[in-house]
Protein backbone atom coordinates (compact mmCIF):
# COMPACT_ATOMS: atom_id res chain seq x y z
CA UNK A 1 0.00 0.00 0.00
CA UNK A 2 1.15 3.31 -1.33
CA UNK A 3 -0.31 6.15 1.17
CA UNK A 4 0.19 10.30 1.41
CA UNK A 5 -0.74 11.12 5.40
CA UNK A 6 -0.84 14.36 6.41
CA UNK A 7 0.38 16.06 3.33
CA UNK A 8 1.45 19.57 3.10
CA UNK A 9 2.86 20.85 0.04
CA UNK A 10 4.76 23.95 -0.71
CA UNK A 11 6.12 25.53 -3.53
CA UNK A 12 7.94 28.41 -2.34
CA UNK A 13 5.20 29.61 0.42
CA UNK A 14 2.63 28.70 -1.63
CA UNK A 15 0.33 25.34 -1.07
CA UNK A 16 0.04 23.20 -4.17
CA UNK A 17 -1.00 19.85 -1.86
CA UNK A 18 -2.75 19.73 0.89
CA UNK A 19 -4.33 16.21 1.53
CA UNK A 20 -5.06 14.50 4.69
CA UNK A 21 -4.70 10.86 3.18
CA UNK A 22 -4.36 8.84 0.02
CA UNK A 23 -3.85 5.89 -0.82
CA UNK A 24 -2.99 3.20 -3.53
CA UNK A 25 -3.89 -0.02 -2.28
CA UNK A 26 -1.67 -3.01 -3.92
CA UNK A 27 -3.57 -4.32 -7.33
CA UNK A 28 -5.88 -0.99 -7.45
CA UNK A 29 -6.19 1.12 -10.37
CA UNK A 30 -6.41 4.70 -8.71
CA UNK A 31 -7.57 7.63 -11.14
CA UNK A 32 -7.03 11.20 -10.37
CA UNK A 33 -8.71 13.99 -12.16
CA UNK A 34 -8.59 17.46 -11.99
CA UNK A 35 -8.05 20.97 -14.24
CA UNK A 36 -4.65 21.51 -15.17
CA UNK A 37 -3.05 23.40 -12.31
CA UNK A 38 -4.96 20.87 -10.22
CA UNK A 39 -1.87 19.10 -8.35
CA UNK A 40 -2.06 16.05 -9.83
CA UNK A 41 1.61 16.12 -11.28
CA UNK A 42 2.97 17.39 -7.57
CA UNK A 43 0.84 14.32 -6.06
CA UNK A 44 2.44 11.55 -8.58
CA UNK A 45 5.96 12.88 -7.46
CA UNK A 46 5.43 13.11 -4.43
CA UNK A 47 4.14 9.43 -4.58
CA UNK A 48 7.08 8.44 -7.10
CA UNK A 49 9.70 9.63 -4.08
CA UNK A 50 10.95 12.85 -6.11
CA UNK A 51 10.06 14.97 -3.79
CA UNK A 52 9.51 14.89 0.09
CA UNK A 53 6.61 16.47 1.18
CA UNK A 54 7.28 19.80 3.18
CA UNK A 55 4.74 18.11 5.64
CA UNK A 56 3.59 14.80 6.15
CA UNK A 57 4.62 11.24 4.99
CA UNK A 58 4.92 9.12 2.47
CA UNK A 59 4.68 5.43 3.40
CA UNK A 60 5.16 2.19 1.48
CA UNK A 61 3.07 -0.67 3.26
CA UNK A 62 2.97 1.60 6.61
CA UNK A 63 6.81 2.26 6.35
CA UNK A 64 7.57 5.99 6.26
CA UNK A 65 9.92 6.32 3.05
CA UNK A 66 12.32 8.93 2.12
CA UNK A 67 13.63 8.97 -1.66
CA UNK A 68 15.80 6.09 -1.51
CA UNK A 69 16.67 4.15 -4.84
CA UNK A 70 15.13 1.02 -3.09
CA UNK A 71 11.99 2.31 -2.61
CA UNK A 72 11.91 3.60 -5.77
CA UNK A 73 12.52 0.41 -7.38
CA UNK A 74 9.09 -0.75 -6.67
CA UNK A 75 7.20 3.04 -7.07
CA UNK A 76 8.01 4.64 -11.45
CA UNK A 77 6.15 7.15 -12.59
CA UNK A 78 5.71 8.38 -16.31
CA UNK A 79 5.92 12.06 -16.40
CA UNK A 80 2.91 13.74 -18.73
CA UNK A 81 5.83 14.83 -21.42
CA UNK A 82 8.44 12.28 -20.60
CA UNK A 83 11.83 12.18 -21.92
CA UNK A 84 13.78 9.74 -23.32
CA UNK A 85 17.56 8.86 -22.40
CA UNK A 86 20.27 9.41 -25.59
CA UNK A 87 20.44 6.24 -27.28
CA UNK A 88 18.08 4.04 -28.85
CA UNK A 89 14.12 2.65 -27.63
CA UNK A 90 16.20 -0.86 -26.52
CA UNK A 91 18.62 0.69 -24.83
CA UNK A 92 16.28 2.79 -22.76
CA UNK A 93 14.08 0.21 -22.09
CA UNK A 94 17.38 -1.52 -20.57
CA UNK A 95 18.36 1.29 -18.36
CA UNK A 96 15.89 -0.02 -15.63
CA UNK A 97 16.71 -3.59 -15.96
CA UNK A 98 20.42 -2.64 -16.10
CA UNK A 99 19.62 -0.64 -12.57
CA UNK A 100 18.75 -3.62 -11.04
CA UNK A 101 21.44 -5.62 -11.82
CA UNK A 102 18.75 -8.27 -14.63
CA UNK A 103 20.94 -11.03 -16.18
CA UNK A 104 22.00 -10.21 -19.62
CA UNK A 105 20.00 -13.18 -20.82
CA UNK A 106 16.70 -12.20 -19.29
CA UNK A 107 17.36 -8.73 -20.38
CA UNK A 108 16.37 -8.93 -24.51
CA UNK A 109 13.58 -11.25 -23.22
CA UNK A 110 11.91 -8.99 -21.10
CA UNK A 111 12.46 -5.62 -23.29
CA UNK A 112 10.97 -7.60 -26.55
CA UNK A 113 8.05 -9.04 -24.49
CA UNK A 114 7.02 -5.55 -23.18
CA UNK A 115 7.56 -3.73 -27.05
CA UNK A 116 5.45 -6.36 -28.03
CA UNK A 117 2.95 -5.31 -25.51
CA UNK A 118 2.91 -2.38 -26.25
CA UNK A 119 3.08 -2.13 -29.87
CA UNK A 120 6.80 -0.43 -30.25
CA UNK A 121 8.89 -3.43 -31.72
CA UNK A 122 9.14 -1.78 -34.71
CA UNK A 123 10.51 1.50 -32.79
CA UNK A 124 13.09 -0.59 -30.71
CA UNK A 125 16.23 0.48 -32.89
CA UNK A 126 15.19 4.13 -33.31
CA UNK A 127 16.56 7.52 -31.30
CA UNK A 128 14.03 9.89 -29.73
CA UNK A 129 14.77 12.26 -32.09
CA UNK A 130 13.19 9.44 -34.84
CA UNK A 131 9.46 9.16 -32.55
CA UNK A 132 6.57 11.36 -32.40
CA UNK A 133 4.91 12.57 -28.96
CA UNK A 134 2.75 9.59 -28.82
CA UNK A 135 5.73 7.28 -29.26
CA UNK A 136 7.76 8.93 -26.92
CA UNK A 137 4.92 7.91 -24.07
CA UNK A 138 4.48 4.65 -25.38
CA UNK A 139 7.86 3.88 -25.19
CA UNK A 140 8.04 5.44 -21.64
CA UNK A 141 5.57 3.27 -20.54
CA UNK A 142 6.76 0.90 -21.93
CA UNK A 143 10.32 1.76 -20.09
CA UNK A 144 8.88 1.79 -16.72
CA UNK A 145 6.49 -1.57 -17.04
CA UNK A 146 9.53 -3.52 -17.49
CA UNK A 147 10.70 -2.77 -14.40
CA UNK A 148 7.82 -4.90 -13.46
CA UNK A 149 6.87 -1.75 -10.04
CA UNK A 150 4.62 -2.67 -7.65
CA UNK A 151 3.03 1.00 -8.20
CA UNK A 152 2.50 2.34 -11.88
CA UNK A 153 1.88 5.74 -11.41
CA UNK A 154 1.02 7.46 -14.77
CA UNK A 155 0.24 11.58 -15.46
CA UNK A 156 -1.97 11.87 -18.29
CA UNK A 157 -0.36 8.87 -20.48
CA UNK A 158 -2.80 9.29 -23.43
CA UNK A 159 -2.60 13.22 -23.83
CA UNK A 160 -0.55 12.66 -26.43
CA UNK A 161 -1.75 9.74 -28.06
CA UNK A 162 -4.53 9.24 -31.05
CA UNK A 163 -7.21 7.07 -30.00
CA UNK A 164 -5.86 3.39 -31.29
CA UNK A 165 -2.68 4.28 -29.32
CA UNK A 166 -4.53 4.79 -26.16
CA UNK A 167 -6.34 1.97 -26.48
CA UNK A 168 -3.71 -0.31 -27.05
CA UNK A 169 -2.17 1.65 -24.02
CA UNK A 170 -4.65 0.79 -21.64
CA UNK A 171 -4.94 -2.94 -22.92
CA UNK A 172 -1.41 -3.35 -21.85
CA UNK A 173 -2.12 -2.15 -18.71
CA UNK A 174 -5.36 -4.24 -17.95
CA UNK A 175 -3.25 -7.34 -19.36
CA UNK A 176 -0.41 -6.32 -16.97
CA UNK A 177 -2.81 -6.13 -14.06
CA UNK A 178 -4.74 -9.31 -14.82
CA UNK A 179 -0.75 -11.04 -15.04
CA UNK A 180 0.91 -10.10 -11.72
CA UNK A 181 -0.13 -8.02 -8.44
CA UNK A 182 0.36 -3.93 -9.97
CA UNK A 183 -1.40 -1.13 -8.62
CA UNK A 184 -1.47 1.67 -11.27
CA UNK A 185 -2.46 5.14 -9.74
CA UNK A 186 -3.16 7.30 -12.98
CA UNK A 187 -3.32 11.29 -13.23
CA UNK A 188 -5.68 12.31 -15.95
CA UNK A 189 -8.47 15.58 -17.17
CA UNK A 190 -10.80 12.98 -19.08
CA UNK A 191 -12.91 11.09 -16.94
CA UNK A 192 -14.36 9.17 -19.45
CA UNK A 193 -10.20 7.42 -19.75
CA UNK A 194 -10.57 7.28 -15.99
CA UNK A 195 -14.18 5.64 -15.77
CA UNK A 196 -13.29 2.89 -18.03
CA UNK A 197 -10.52 1.10 -16.25
CA UNK A 198 -10.19 2.66 -12.81
CA UNK A 199 -11.97 1.40 -9.75
CA UNK A 200 -11.57 4.58 -7.83
CA UNK A 201 -11.85 8.53 -9.54
CA UNK A 202 -11.18 10.66 -7.33
CA UNK A 203 -11.55 14.25 -7.61
CA UNK A 204 -8.72 17.00 -7.03
CA UNK A 205 -9.04 20.89 -7.17
CA UNK A 206 -6.83 23.52 -5.74
CA UNK A 207 -4.58 20.79 -4.47
CA UNK A 208 -7.11 19.40 -2.38
CA UNK A 209 -9.48 16.33 -2.51
CA UNK A 210 -12.70 17.39 -4.03
CA UNK A 211 -15.49 16.21 -1.50
CA UNK A 212 -17.41 15.33 -4.50
CA UNK A 213 -17.22 13.40 -7.70
CA UNK A 214 -15.23 13.91 -10.22
CA UNK A 215 -17.67 15.28 -13.12
CA UNK A 216 -18.85 18.76 -13.61
CA UNK A 217 -16.15 20.12 -12.02
CA UNK A 218 -15.55 23.78 -13.28
CA UNK A 219 -12.68 26.55 -11.62
CA UNK A 220 -14.63 30.15 -11.03
CA UNK A 221 -14.04 33.03 -10.49
CA UNK A 222 -17.20 34.47 -8.03
CA UNK A 223 -17.95 38.05 -8.31
CA UNK A 224 -18.61 39.96 -5.19
CA UNK A 225 -21.68 40.82 -2.96
CA UNK A 226 -25.07 38.65 -3.67
CA UNK A 227 -27.62 38.74 -5.69
CA UNK A 228 -31.14 38.52 -5.03
CA UNK A 229 -32.39 35.91 -2.76
CA UNK A 230 -28.90 35.47 -1.75
CA UNK A 231 -28.49 34.21 -5.29
CA UNK A 232 -25.03 34.22 -7.42
CA UNK A 233 -24.73 34.60 -11.25
CA UNK A 234 -21.24 32.52 -11.79
CA UNK A 235 -19.77 32.33 -15.34
CA UNK A 236 -19.07 28.87 -16.08
CA UNK A 237 -17.90 28.61 -19.85
CA UNK A 238 -20.73 29.85 -21.89
CA UNK A 239 -23.57 29.51 -19.68
CA UNK A 240 -24.28 31.76 -16.25
CA UNK A 241 -25.41 29.12 -12.95
CA UNK A 242 -26.97 29.93 -10.09
CA UNK A 243 -25.30 29.06 -6.80
CA UNK A 244 -25.85 29.89 -2.71
CA UNK A 245 -22.87 31.33 -2.08
CA UNK A 246 -21.34 34.03 0.24
CA UNK A 247 -17.57 33.37 -1.03
CA UNK A 248 -16.05 35.57 -3.75
CA UNK A 249 -12.82 35.28 -5.74
CA UNK A 250 -11.30 32.06 -6.89
CA UNK A 251 -13.75 29.09 -6.34
CA UNK A 252 -14.59 25.61 -7.55
CA UNK A 253 -17.85 24.89 -8.30
CA UNK A 254 -19.39 21.69 -8.25
CA UNK A 255 -22.97 19.87 -9.27
CA UNK A 256 -23.38 16.50 -8.32
CA UNK A 257 -24.40 14.56 -11.66
CA UNK A 258 -27.03 12.57 -9.14
CA UNK A 259 -28.40 16.35 -8.64
CA UNK A 260 -29.68 16.85 -12.54
CA UNK A 261 -33.10 16.28 -13.65
CA UNK A 262 -33.12 15.45 -17.15
CA UNK A 263 -35.63 16.21 -19.17
CA UNK A 264 -36.59 16.64 -23.30
CA UNK A 265 -38.69 19.86 -22.47
CA UNK A 266 -37.85 22.60 -19.65
CA UNK A 267 -39.78 22.31 -16.67
CA UNK A 268 -42.01 24.11 -14.53
CA UNK A 269 -40.23 23.62 -11.30
CA UNK A 270 -38.06 25.64 -8.70
CA UNK A 271 -34.76 25.06 -10.25
CA UNK A 272 -32.90 27.96 -10.75
CA UNK A 273 -31.00 26.52 -13.25
CA UNK A 274 -32.15 25.38 -16.86
CA UNK A 275 -30.37 24.38 -19.68
CA UNK A 276 -30.87 23.24 -23.26
CA UNK A 277 -28.66 21.57 -25.43
CA UNK A 278 -27.73 17.86 -27.05
CA UNK A 279 -26.20 14.76 -25.99
CA UNK A 280 -22.78 14.49 -26.45
CA UNK A 281 -22.31 10.99 -25.05
CA UNK A 282 -24.23 8.09 -23.30
CA UNK A 283 -21.47 5.64 -21.02
CA UNK A 284 -22.97 2.98 -19.10
CA UNK A 285 -20.53 1.87 -16.30
CA UNK A 286 -22.42 0.13 -13.87
CA UNK A 287 -25.56 -1.78 -15.04
CA UNK A 288 -28.52 0.01 -15.17
CA UNK A 289 -26.98 3.54 -15.13
CA UNK A 290 -25.98 5.65 -17.73
CA UNK A 291 -23.63 8.73 -17.60
CA UNK A 292 -25.34 11.50 -20.15
CA UNK A 293 -22.77 13.75 -21.01
CA UNK A 294 -24.49 16.48 -22.64
CA UNK A 295 -23.26 20.20 -24.34
CA UNK A 296 -25.34 23.25 -22.64
CA UNK A 297 -22.38 25.75 -23.50
CA UNK A 298 -20.14 23.54 -21.21
CA UNK A 299 -20.40 20.44 -20.87
CA UNK A 300 -22.28 18.78 -18.24
CA UNK A 301 -22.35 15.03 -17.04
CA UNK A 302 -25.88 13.45 -15.12
CA UNK A 303 -26.34 9.71 -13.83
CA UNK A 304 -29.97 8.16 -14.45
CA UNK A 305 -30.73 5.15 -15.07
CA UNK A 306 -31.17 3.07 -18.17
CA UNK A 307 -35.50 3.27 -18.32
CA UNK A 308 -35.30 6.64 -18.05
CA UNK A 309 -33.17 7.16 -21.15
CA UNK A 310 -35.20 4.98 -22.70
CA UNK A 311 -38.66 6.61 -21.97
CA UNK A 312 -36.71 9.83 -22.71
CA UNK A 313 -35.47 8.48 -25.97
CA UNK A 314 -32.41 10.16 -25.31
CA UNK A 315 -29.65 9.47 -28.50
CA UNK A 316 -26.36 11.01 -29.07
CA UNK A 317 -26.99 14.51 -30.66
CA UNK A 318 -30.52 14.77 -29.56
CA UNK A 319 -31.70 17.50 -27.49
CA UNK A 320 -32.29 17.51 -23.69
CA UNK A 321 -32.57 19.45 -20.91
CA UNK A 322 -30.75 19.91 -17.78
CA UNK A 323 -32.09 21.05 -14.74
CA UNK A 324 -30.62 21.77 -11.22
CA UNK A 325 -31.61 23.94 -8.26
CA UNK A 326 -29.03 26.68 -7.31
CA UNK A 327 -28.61 24.77 -3.92
CA UNK A 328 -27.17 21.68 -5.49
CA UNK A 329 -24.36 24.06 -6.36
CA UNK A 330 -21.72 23.18 -4.12
CA UNK A 331 -18.58 26.16 -4.09
CA UNK A 332 -15.32 24.95 -1.96
CA UNK B 1 56.44 43.05 -42.52
CA UNK B 2 59.96 41.87 -43.10
CA UNK B 3 60.30 41.60 -39.71
CA UNK B 4 56.90 39.67 -39.37
CA UNK B 5 57.63 37.30 -42.60
CA UNK B 6 60.89 36.49 -41.21
CA UNK B 7 59.58 35.83 -37.47
CA UNK B 8 57.41 33.39 -39.44
CA UNK B 9 60.36 31.50 -41.72
CA UNK B 10 62.28 31.24 -38.23
CA UNK B 11 58.99 29.06 -36.64
CA UNK B 12 58.25 27.05 -39.37
CA UNK B 13 62.04 26.11 -39.35
CA UNK B 14 62.42 25.84 -35.93
CA UNK B 15 58.84 23.72 -35.84
CA UNK B 16 60.26 21.04 -39.05
CA UNK B 17 63.65 21.01 -36.98
CA UNK B 18 62.55 19.54 -34.24
CA UNK B 19 64.79 21.89 -32.07
CA UNK B 20 65.32 19.68 -28.91
CA UNK B 21 64.88 22.91 -26.97
CA UNK B 22 61.51 23.88 -28.09
CA UNK B 23 60.11 20.05 -28.27
CA UNK B 24 61.66 19.93 -24.76
CA UNK B 25 59.47 22.91 -23.79
CA UNK B 26 56.21 21.96 -25.56
CA UNK B 27 56.33 18.48 -23.74
CA UNK B 28 56.84 20.05 -20.60
CA UNK B 29 53.63 22.34 -21.74
CA UNK B 30 51.73 19.37 -22.41
CA UNK B 31 52.69 17.27 -19.52
CA UNK B 32 51.67 19.93 -17.18
CA UNK B 33 48.57 21.08 -18.92
CA UNK B 34 47.21 17.40 -18.74
CA UNK B 35 48.13 17.02 -15.51
CA UNK B 36 46.54 20.28 -14.03
CA UNK B 37 43.35 20.26 -16.30
CA UNK B 38 42.79 16.32 -15.16
CA UNK B 39 43.26 17.49 -11.44
CA UNK B 40 41.24 20.34 -11.72
CA UNK B 41 39.06 18.82 -13.61
CA UNK B 42 38.32 15.59 -11.47
CA UNK B 43 37.71 18.06 -8.54
CA UNK B 44 35.89 20.68 -10.17
CA UNK B 45 33.06 18.48 -12.33
CA UNK B 46 31.91 16.84 -9.02
CA UNK B 47 31.94 20.08 -7.40
CA UNK B 48 29.90 21.70 -10.27
CA UNK B 49 27.33 18.72 -10.08
CA UNK B 50 26.92 19.38 -6.43
CA UNK B 51 26.38 22.86 -6.90
CA UNK B 52 23.57 22.18 -9.56
CA UNK B 53 21.74 19.69 -8.06
CA UNK B 54 22.08 19.28 -4.30
CA UNK B 55 20.10 21.46 -1.92
CA UNK B 56 22.09 22.84 1.12
CA UNK B 57 22.67 25.44 3.19
CA UNK B 58 25.08 28.09 1.49
CA UNK B 59 25.13 27.02 -1.96
CA UNK B 60 24.45 30.34 -3.29
CA UNK B 61 27.32 31.35 -1.79
CA UNK B 62 29.26 28.49 -3.01
CA UNK B 63 28.04 29.34 -6.51
CA UNK B 64 29.06 32.97 -6.14
CA UNK B 65 32.09 32.07 -4.45
CA UNK B 66 33.12 29.79 -7.77
CA UNK B 67 31.76 32.36 -10.23
CA UNK B 68 34.08 35.05 -8.91
CA UNK B 69 37.05 32.83 -8.61
CA UNK B 70 36.29 32.67 -12.69
CA UNK B 71 37.87 36.38 -12.83
CA UNK B 72 40.90 35.89 -10.39
CA UNK B 73 44.16 37.17 -11.69
CA UNK B 74 46.30 34.45 -12.68
CA UNK B 75 49.63 36.61 -11.43
CA UNK B 76 47.88 36.89 -7.80
CA UNK B 77 47.06 33.49 -7.52
CA UNK B 78 50.96 32.86 -8.61
CA UNK B 79 51.50 35.14 -5.25
CA UNK B 80 49.47 33.84 -3.09
CA UNK B 81 50.92 30.46 -4.12
CA UNK B 82 54.46 31.28 -3.81
CA UNK B 83 53.68 32.14 -0.16
CA UNK B 84 52.54 29.01 0.83
CA UNK B 85 55.46 27.13 -1.17
CA UNK B 86 58.24 29.73 -0.14
CA UNK B 87 60.60 28.22 2.73
CA UNK B 88 59.19 30.00 4.95
CA UNK B 89 55.73 29.25 4.00
CA UNK B 90 53.37 26.66 5.43
CA UNK B 91 54.30 24.63 2.65
CA UNK B 92 57.87 24.80 2.45
CA UNK B 93 58.72 21.83 3.34
CA UNK B 94 57.38 20.87 0.32
CA UNK B 95 60.34 22.01 -1.50
CA UNK B 96 58.06 22.77 -4.97
CA UNK B 97 58.51 26.76 -5.15
CA UNK B 98 60.37 26.86 -8.92
CA UNK B 99 59.23 23.17 -10.07
CA UNK B 100 56.82 22.21 -12.40
CA UNK B 101 54.89 20.69 -9.87
CA UNK B 102 54.57 24.03 -8.11
CA UNK B 103 53.01 25.48 -11.70
CA UNK B 104 50.82 22.15 -11.84
CA UNK B 105 49.13 23.02 -8.32
CA UNK B 106 48.65 26.90 -9.41
CA UNK B 107 47.09 25.77 -12.49
CA UNK B 108 44.92 23.68 -10.69
CA UNK B 109 43.61 27.05 -8.34
CA UNK B 110 43.53 28.48 -11.78
CA UNK B 111 41.26 26.07 -13.30
CA UNK B 112 39.22 24.25 -10.39
CA UNK B 113 36.69 27.59 -10.70
CA UNK B 114 36.63 27.40 -14.46
CA UNK B 115 35.50 23.33 -14.10
CA UNK B 116 33.31 23.99 -11.23
CA UNK B 117 31.46 26.39 -12.51
CA UNK B 118 30.93 25.79 -15.76
CA UNK B 119 30.32 22.65 -14.72
CA UNK B 120 27.38 23.52 -12.80
CA UNK B 121 26.10 25.51 -15.54
CA UNK B 122 26.30 22.36 -18.27
CA UNK B 123 24.24 20.33 -15.38
CA UNK B 124 21.39 22.90 -14.91
CA UNK B 125 21.46 22.84 -18.69
CA UNK B 126 20.01 19.40 -18.99
CA UNK B 127 16.56 18.80 -19.20
CA UNK B 128 14.92 18.18 -14.92
CA UNK B 129 12.84 15.50 -16.19
CA UNK B 130 16.28 13.16 -17.47
CA UNK B 131 17.40 13.12 -13.65
CA UNK B 132 13.84 12.12 -12.63
CA UNK B 133 13.44 9.44 -14.90
CA UNK B 134 16.77 7.86 -14.12
CA UNK B 135 15.57 8.29 -10.32
CA UNK B 136 12.38 6.76 -10.78
CA UNK B 137 13.42 4.16 -12.94
CA UNK B 138 15.92 2.95 -9.76
CA UNK B 139 18.41 4.66 -10.16
CA UNK B 140 21.05 5.28 -7.67
CA UNK B 141 22.98 8.55 -6.64
CA UNK B 142 26.23 7.69 -9.08
CA UNK B 143 24.11 5.95 -12.08
CA UNK B 144 21.69 9.36 -12.09
CA UNK B 145 24.74 11.34 -12.60
CA UNK B 146 26.25 9.52 -15.06
CA UNK B 147 23.00 9.79 -16.80
CA UNK B 148 22.75 13.17 -16.45
CA UNK B 149 26.50 13.96 -17.63
CA UNK B 150 25.87 11.60 -20.71
CA UNK B 151 23.07 14.32 -21.66
CA UNK B 152 25.16 17.18 -20.65
CA UNK B 153 28.31 15.42 -22.70
CA UNK B 154 28.68 18.44 -25.03
CA UNK B 155 29.26 20.90 -22.42
CA UNK B 156 31.05 19.11 -19.74
CA UNK B 157 33.50 18.23 -22.89
CA UNK B 158 33.59 22.22 -23.25
CA UNK B 159 34.57 22.63 -19.31
CA UNK B 160 37.47 19.87 -20.11
CA UNK B 161 38.53 22.21 -23.04
CA UNK B 162 38.22 25.56 -21.65
CA UNK B 163 40.07 24.15 -18.53
CA UNK B 164 42.54 23.22 -20.74
CA UNK B 165 43.32 26.41 -22.78
CA UNK B 166 43.21 28.50 -19.78
CA UNK B 167 45.94 26.02 -17.99
CA UNK B 168 48.32 26.46 -21.08
CA UNK B 169 47.84 29.71 -22.09
CA UNK B 170 47.93 31.52 -18.42
CA UNK B 171 51.65 32.88 -17.69
CA UNK B 172 51.49 34.80 -14.39
CA UNK B 173 51.17 31.79 -12.07
CA UNK B 174 53.77 29.63 -14.04
CA UNK B 175 56.13 32.48 -13.91
CA UNK B 176 55.85 33.39 -10.39
CA UNK B 177 55.83 30.06 -8.42
CA UNK B 178 58.06 28.20 -11.50
CA UNK B 179 60.35 31.20 -12.00
CA UNK B 180 61.21 29.69 -15.84
CA UNK B 181 64.00 27.98 -15.75
CA UNK B 182 65.48 26.33 -18.48
CA UNK B 183 64.73 22.61 -19.01
CA UNK B 184 63.06 22.76 -15.91
CA UNK B 185 59.88 24.87 -15.83
CA UNK B 186 60.05 26.49 -18.68
CA UNK B 187 56.38 26.38 -20.95
CA UNK B 188 55.38 27.83 -23.47
CA UNK B 189 53.70 31.00 -22.47
CA UNK B 190 56.87 31.79 -20.10
CA UNK B 191 59.51 31.12 -23.10
CA UNK B 192 57.38 33.14 -25.21
CA UNK B 193 57.28 36.20 -22.89
CA UNK B 194 61.25 35.87 -22.48
CA UNK B 195 62.03 35.55 -26.49
CA UNK B 196 60.39 38.36 -27.44
CA UNK B 197 61.71 40.28 -24.71
CA UNK B 198 64.91 39.37 -25.90
CA UNK B 199 63.86 40.06 -29.50
CA UNK B 200 64.02 36.49 -30.44
CA UNK B 201 60.56 36.96 -32.31
CA UNK B 202 61.12 33.84 -34.67
CA UNK B 203 61.46 31.54 -31.52
CA UNK B 204 58.86 33.26 -29.41
CA UNK B 205 56.05 32.70 -32.08
CA UNK B 206 57.66 28.93 -33.27
CA UNK B 207 56.32 28.21 -29.72
CA UNK B 208 53.23 30.80 -30.31
CA UNK B 209 52.22 28.39 -32.98
CA UNK B 210 53.10 25.25 -30.77
CA UNK B 211 50.54 26.44 -28.16
CA UNK B 212 47.74 27.19 -30.72
CA UNK B 213 48.71 23.39 -32.11
CA UNK B 214 48.30 21.98 -29.10
CA UNK B 215 44.86 23.54 -27.80
CA UNK B 216 43.89 22.23 -31.54
CA UNK B 217 44.88 18.53 -30.96
CA UNK B 218 43.51 18.57 -27.73
CA UNK B 219 40.56 19.72 -28.96
CA UNK B 220 40.01 17.23 -32.02
CA UNK B 221 40.90 14.46 -29.41
CA UNK B 222 38.10 15.41 -27.38
CA UNK B 223 35.58 15.57 -29.96
CA UNK B 224 37.12 11.81 -31.02
CA UNK B 225 36.23 10.68 -27.33
CA UNK B 226 32.79 11.71 -27.28
CA UNK B 227 31.94 9.56 -30.22
CA UNK B 228 29.22 10.65 -33.16
CA UNK B 229 27.66 13.11 -31.08
CA UNK B 230 26.69 15.44 -33.89
CA UNK B 231 23.46 17.20 -33.92
CA UNK B 232 20.53 14.76 -34.72
CA UNK B 233 22.39 11.47 -32.70
CA UNK B 234 20.58 12.39 -29.49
Amino acid sequence: MLELVGVVHRYESRIVLDIERFQVPPGSGVAIVGPNGSGKSTLLRLLALLERPTQGEVRLDGAVVTGTSGARRRVTLVEQRPVLFRGTVRENLRFGLEVRGTKRTDVNRVIDNVAGRLGITSLLNRRRHELSDGEVQRVAVARALAVEPDVLLLDEPTSSADRAAAQTLYRALAEERARRPLAICLASHQLEDAYRWADDVRALAEGKLAPVTPENLFRVELPPGTGDAGLKHVCVGSIEVAATTDKTGPAILAVSPTDIFVSREPLASSARNVFSGRVTRLSHRRPGVVHVAADVGVELVAVITEDAVRDLGLVPGGPVVFSFKASAVRVF
Amino acid sequence: MDFLAEGFRRALALLFSADAEVTGIALLTLKIGLLATLVACGLGIPVGFMLATKAFWGRRAALTVVNTALAFPTVVVGLLLYGFLSRRGPLGGLEWLYTWQAIVVGDVLLAFPIAAALAAAAVQGVDPRIRRTAQTLGAGRWRTAWTVAREARFALAAVITTAFGHVVAEIGSAMTVGGNIRGQTRTLTTAVALYTSQGDFGLALALGLILLLLALLVNVALQVLQGRGGVGHA
